[in-house]
């Protein structure tokens, strides 16, 4: 015979049918968000790993001065090495950069995902993300330096699908800066000026380890420097612009998952709290069918049915949504941010376990868990509803205070252990809403912090020593260094030579030494008098300087030390610089001379970028972070509510009003949230810290400053308290429905 | 008349499954009185308890006191009937679990404007020294003197007492109908006692015998026993 108790499972879903629909689509939406970004992630991450044999994708690339001698290929392709001319010219097109290449027939090839490619020399293929970032279709004319060219197709770049403008940058660009390709006709009538020698090359046998890889690409560096004159040199596994995507898509799958499993720990314990509610409810019924016979592990197997079925159908319906609506949703956002090919949709069995057989499994443990505590109690407790497992306790004596002041105490002792999960659940919450609003605000106290400390309006980088008749503009000499790596990833390290009495970095140099830039000091946690180590990039020559202090210059990671120290340091001349520093624009220096400016744009790319990236992902957050608010806070006031169901209706009986007794239990209630906001406001703030700083260690090179404005912390605590306002209505209704024969019902 | 109940009827269910469970009942207190409510099992008598105690409603008749009609009152003013003129006392005492003697006996006192002084009445009961104890630190005699002092502490024009000895030993049971006896005496209280203890009837000034929802007899005791005479 079917166990009679099934029956009851229908009744009890409809009688909790608030409860279950608020978990099952919390559990839905998570799932379903969760499994579109897997399948999402791993469909690209397959396309993606699949992209650097189907588009013949270089093992790296160098580049020279001048183009490079039959001679000199020989010499370089001795070193079991093909090499392949990729030579690119960087253009203006309007306030943006595009680096054209000619287009590419035996390596670093081009999808094509709209259009045509170029046949004529009016014509120019774009890639896709950066024609998305910035309006453009195909049929759209756009300058490209002095040319006007007609959008033939739009395209991914195999060796581009981050937009690195420079190895070196601390965040790609996939605003302001493109890639794409034009015929060899049009590419020859760009001419030679600003023309990049960049050849890539492929290993004959590739190197089948990194340590391997770094190896050969170091000897391979060697003999280039020996044959010609080297001015970058970035082998693949070094090089941004193609690995950054993989190893970031990588990580956020990490992220998804972690996210994933706390928040169903959390339900899975709010379902335990709610069951041990059921159970307390229901100790009569439970200790007269022990008492008949019933096994714990009948009744276990009881309790735990529904929760597991919620589970299961939250599960199958959120991969159902995962896999139609959500993962275009999540795709969106890699698109936005990578130039990836196009991908096809892979069914990922680790997915499907992923979000499906492991949220089970965990809901089944802790759910096993809670149940197999809760009723190991005798029979005969159960029919006494004595289910306290220790001694009865003696009641806390509470201080003079006021009769409802003491009465919401006790009704905070009581539930301590819900208000402990809350206090969980509202901190995984803040942290997730602080993320969400954060982020956006430290990016832009970032971008205001660089803006009002830049050195100067114009940062001339010289390739010679050239004079201006610009009196106010001041010399200086700057390279860059690289910092010798340890556990993080290596940081390039620009050295600045400054005037003693300079008026745009006013520093004491009276004793030896070097300033470094608040970013550098902040990261590496540097003090006065420590001795900082950096290295050539490409060699292994190092050069050690003492500290002085901290200057304010968040935008680079930078050292800051006397011109001859400088000129020493480097073996440059007497009369050495190779840059100014000006407030107003030099028009009488030739641009042959010129390697580059710095001006604000430059400097605030990086948070320009992550604002662009991340900021439809931030409002994603944002708002699923107020989902799990309401959910958690509706969920666990709703059982202290039905907790002291028999209680409230006694005191209704009394001739207590609605008001009253929502002054007892709600306000109750409210001080506990309160008190879990404000305690998980400073600890998701800590613990965003310590994330973010390991965040920008790993992945990063350069610093961001965790800033985050009080106004956050005000937003966070009004949005806490706007929605507990909107559950506090529900509990307000939930205690007018209690009726006053609950108490003639129910026996203590 | 103090207490006035007319034409009382209250039916459950509908059509063939349709229980007529109090048939006109009428009914006359005068302030002050102790009046037990007899009879069986389903007889009605703790429906009628409800209904005067404003938790259930009648389908015909009405209940006044001094003249108040309660089926008059909106939800709101019903309220405000119970909180003025009555106590409460149950078969399973329904105390708040987690608040101990003395703050359970605050909860009817918050309900007054002149409640009686907190810390004589719990010497009265016999708490005082269990007034930091939670109520299931308590016998079942302690917490039934827990539950009358919340009901009593604000002055009561009226005591409802529902099996109020129910679920006692014969002992604690005297026990209890002692201390009502002597709220009556005491606070004056009008109280109305059900019971299905027909020799609890002898203490009371006034007895009602219900049976299938009407009412038998109504009659008033020329003497009163004293508690300690009772037997069972």
């Amino acid at each position: 015979m079917r166990n009679p108790l099934i029956k009851r499972l229908p009744r009890e879903f409809v009688g909790e049918l608030g409860k279950y629909m608020v978990i099952f689509l919390l559990m839905a939406c998570t799932i379903g968000l969760v499994s579109g970004f897997l399948v999402a992630d791993e469909s690209m991450i397959k396309a993606y790993d699949e992209s650097f044999e189907k588009y013949h994708i270089e093992n790296g690339h160098f580049e020279l001065m001048t183009e490079a001698t039959e001679e000199q290929i020989k010499a370089i392709e001795e070193e079991q090495v093909t090499l392949y001319e990729n030579f690119y010219i960087d253009k203006a097109s309007g306030d943006n950069t595009l680096r054209v290449f000619p287009q590419r027939k035996e390596v670093n090839l081009v999808c094509l995902m709209k259009g045509e490619l170029p046949v004529s020399s009016d014509e120019i293929a774009i890639d896709r993300m950066y024609a998305d970032n910035n309006g453009l279709k195909v049929g759209d004319v756009i300058p490209v330096g002095k040319e006007e060219l007609t959008i033939s197709g739009l395209v991914a770049l195999s060796d581009y699908s981050t937009m690195f403008s420079d190895n070196s940058d601390m965040m790609f660009d996939a605003i302001q800066f493109g890639v794409a390709v034009v015929t060899e006709d049009a590419f020859a009538d760009f001419g030679t000026g600003g023309l990049h020698y960049s050849y890539a090359w492929v290993y004959e046998e590739a190197p089948k380890t990194e340590a391997e890889e770094k190896e050969v690409s170091g000897d391979l560096m060697k003999q280039i420097a020996a044959v010609a004159p080297l001015t970058d040199f970035v082998p693949r596994y070094l090089n941004q612009a193609i690995q950054f995507t993989g190893e970031d898509m990588g990580s956020d799958r990490s992220m998804m998952q972690a996210l994933l499993y706390i928040l169903i720990v959390i339900i899975a314990f709010v379902f335990g709290v709610t069951i041990r509610n059921t159970i307390h409810q229901e100790a009569g019924v439970i200790g007269t069918l022990r008492a008949s016979g019933y096994k714990k592990g009948e009744l276990i197997r009881h309790y735990m049915t529904l929760p597991l079925c919620v589970t299961l159908l939250a599960a199958l319906i959120g991969n159902v949504l995962g896999y139609t609506v959500l993962k275009d949703v999540c795709a969106g956002l890699y698109y936005a941010s990578y130039s990836l090919p196009i991908y096809e949709t892979v069914w990922s069995a680790k997915a499907f376990v992923e979000t499906t057989v492991i949220p089970f499994l965990l809901m089944l443990v802790v759910n096993y868990l809670v149940l197999r505590r809760s009723l190991s109690l005798s029979p005969i407790q159960f029919l006494r509803r004595d289910l306290k497992r220790k001694q009865k306790k003696k009641a806390v004596r509470l201080p003079d205070f006021s009769f409802f002041s003491r009465f919401r105490l006790r009704i905070i002792f009581q539930n301590m252990g819900n208000y402990g999960i809350l206090l969980i659940g509202l901190l995984f919450a803040n942290l997730l809403l602080l993320f969400g609003l954060a982020l956006p605000a430290v990016l832009d106290n970032f971008q205001e912090e660089v803006t009002h400390n830049m050195i100067a309006d114009y940062q001339y980088i010289l390739k010679a020593p050239v004079k201006t008749a610009q009196e106010t503009a001041e010399t200086y000499a700057t390279r860059s260094l690289e910092t010798v790596g340890g556990k993080y990833a290596e940081d390039t390290i620009q050295v600045y030579g400054l005037q003693t009495d300079s008026t745009y970095v006013p520093l004491d140099f009276t004793e030896e030494g070097v300033y470094v830039s608040n970013g550098y000091w902040d990261k590496f946690h540097l003090s006065k008098g420590d001795t900082i180590t950096l290295k050539e990039k490409y060699e292994d020559t190092r050069y050690e300087y003492t500290v002085l202090g901290s200057y304010d210059y968040p935008a680079t990671m930078a050292i800051f030390m006397k011109l001859e120290d400088y000129r020493d340091s480097f073996d440059y001349g007497e009369d050495y610089y190779n840059g100014y520093f000006t407030d107003t624009e030099l028009t009488d220096i030739d641009e042959a001379y010129i390697y580059g400016t710095i001006v604000e744009e430059d400097l605030t790319k990086l948070s320009r970028q992550l604002d662009v990236s991340m900021g439809s992902m931030m409002y994603l957050v944002q708002g699923f972070a107020v989902v799990l608010f309401l959910a958690l806070m509706y969920l666990l006031s709703k059982i202290v509510i039905e907790k002291n169901s028999t209680s409230i209706s006694m005191t209704k009986i009394l001739g207590y009003t609605n008001g009253e007794i929502g002054r007892l239990y709600i306000v109750s209630t409210s001080i506990a949230v309160a008190v879990c906001i404000a305690i998980s406001i400073p600890v998701g703030y800590y613990v965003l810290g310590v994330i973010f700083r390991e965040m920008i260690m790993q992945e990063m090179s350069g610093w961001i400053v965790y800033q985050v404005p009080p106004v956050i912390f005000v937003e966070m605590a009004v949005a806490g308290i706007l929605s507990y306002g909107v559950v506090a209505i529900l509990l307000y209704r939930k205690i007018q429905k209690v009726p006053m024969s609950e108490a003639l019902k129910n026996a203590e | 008349m103090f207490l006035e109940i007319k034409g009382i009827t209250k039916q459950y269910g509908s059509g063939e499954s349709c229980v007529q469970v109090l048939k006109n009942v009428d009914l006359e207190m005068e302030k002050g009185e102790f009046c037990v409510l007899l009879g069986p099992s389903g007889s009605g008598k703790s429906t009628l308890l409800n209904i005067i105690g404003g938790i259930d409603s009648a389908d015909g008749g009405y209940i006044a006191i001094n003249g108040e009609r309660t089926v008059d009152m909106s939800e709101k003013a019903l309220t405000m009937y119970r909180r003025k003129h009555l106590g409460y006392v149950f078969q399973q005492y329904n105390l708040i679990p987690n608040l101990n003697v003395k703050e359970n006996i605050e909860v009817g006192a918050y309900l007054s404007d002149a409640p009686l002084e907190i810390d004589d009445l719990l010497k009265t009961l016999g708490l005082y020294e269990h007034r930091h104890k939670l109520p299931n630190q308590l016998s079942g005699g302690q917490q039934q003197r827990c539950s009358i002092g919340r009901a009593i502490i604000k002055r009561p024009d009226i005591l409802l007492c529902d099996e109020p000895t129910g679920a006692l030993d014969y002992a604690t049971s005297k026990e209890i109908l002692k201390l009502i006896a002597e709220v009556n005496e005491k606070y004056k209280s009008t109280v109305l006692m059900v019971t299905h203890n027909d020799a609890i009837k002898h203490m009371a000034d006034r007895v009602v015998k219900l049976r299938d929802g009407a009412v038998r007899r109504n009659y008033l005791n020329e003497t009163k026993m004293r508690v300690e005479e009772l037997d069972w």
